[in-house]
């Protein structure tokens, strides 16, 4: 038997209440506060979210004093456009769902903030490597879609570009390339070894096609030669 | 794990989360708005992966479909909690 109102706590008082449906307002007036609600809510929620994508508040902790300073002495933070890329730019997705996967996985920042991982210089150079590597591969993954938040091929008058740029990122399009294939350091200094690092994480990535080109290359071949005839013989008739 | 934690906090507070939820708060057959917050779940997959079933990744594919059905039968439970009808 369920308890008196009176015996209940504050805490089943207020459950008590949710669940009971109101008597003393109309439906449209819970519609509009609750439409009104959700925009205070909603706006809130995104206009926070907002905040922790400035630049202020990414190099707000001790340990991005080292990214900032290397980021400062690049392209993306000074040039002759005017036009300024900020971490978030870089390194928080746009679409909303993985916007908040970022967010969410941002949370392990905090923790080595606290934990002092990075917290010196010789701890800083120690982990960037794999710092760095956990970026690329990310990148790799997306088909480096942050940059192509700014940057597109299809924008691109190569006409304009320097020859080695213009062919190369011909042939960035022609070999299915991404951004981070050839431009990693573009806002931080590079580790030693990351060329190897990141071959690594490229043929990890690439493991499927691999094996799949080399089942191609083991294969009898019986298929090649069937078709072959057939096309043969077909022609002939 | 913070990769699943950030992918199933993405979907909680996307699509497949606040429709789904939306979309189990219209029935009060706990089934339906399990099924409707998993369509949202497979819909909004296919969306990001450009329509294409060759770009969906497995693991997301499944996260989205159990935040889909958890937030369609929880919605189904709000119905049937909160509503006479």
């Amino acid at each position: 038997m369920a308890d008196s109102p009176e015996k209940r706590g504050w805490l089943g008082r207020i459950w008590n209440a949710i669940w009971t449906p109101a008597v003393m307002f109309s439906t449209g007036f819970l519609l509009l506060a609750g439409f009104l609600a959700g925009i205070l809510f909603w706006g809130g929620f995104h206009w926070t979210l907002e905040l922790t994508n400035t630049e202020e508040f990414c190099t707000s902790c001790h340990t991005m004093e080292t990214n900032l300073g290397e980021y400062r002495e690049t392209i993306h933070y000074n040039n002759h456009s005017g036009v300024r890329a900020i971490c978030s730019d870089c390194h928080v997705p746009d679409e909303w769902s993985h916007k908040i996967k970022a967010k969410i996985m941002a949370v392990k920042d905090v923790y080595h903030e606290l934990a002092g991982t990075i917290s010196t210089e010789e701890k800083y150079e120690d982990h960037r490597l794999a710092m760095a590597s956990a970026v690329w591969k990310k990148m790799k993954e997306s088909d480096s879609r942050e940059c192509r938040n700014c940057h597109n091929f299809d924008y691109m008058d190569f006409t304009l570009q320097e020859t080695r740029a213009a062919s190369e990122h011909q042939r960035a399009i022609d070999t299915g390339m991404t951004c981070i294939d050839c431009h990693q350091g573009i806002a931080h200094s590079l580790p030693p070894g990351y060329q190897e690092e990141y071959q690594k994480i490229s043929d990890s990535l690439s493991a499927p096609s691999k094996e799949m080109l080399q089942r191609h290359a083991a294969a009898s071949g019986n298929d090649i030669r069937t078709f072959l005839k057939n096309s043969t013989d077909q022609g002939g008739h | 794990m913070l990769e699943i934690l950030g992918t199933i906090g993405g979907n909680v507070l996307g699509l497949p989360g606040i429709l789904g939820l939306a979309l189990g708060m219209m029935t009060r057959k706990l089934w339906l708005g399990a099924v409707m917050g998993a369509l949202v779940g497979l819909i909004e997959t296919l969306l990001f992966a450009g329509w294409q079933f060759a770009h969906v990744e497995t693991l997301e594919l499944v996260i989205a479909l159990v935040v889909g059905v958890c937030a369609g039968s929880l919605g189904t439970a709000i119905r049937r909690k909160g509503a006479t009808v």
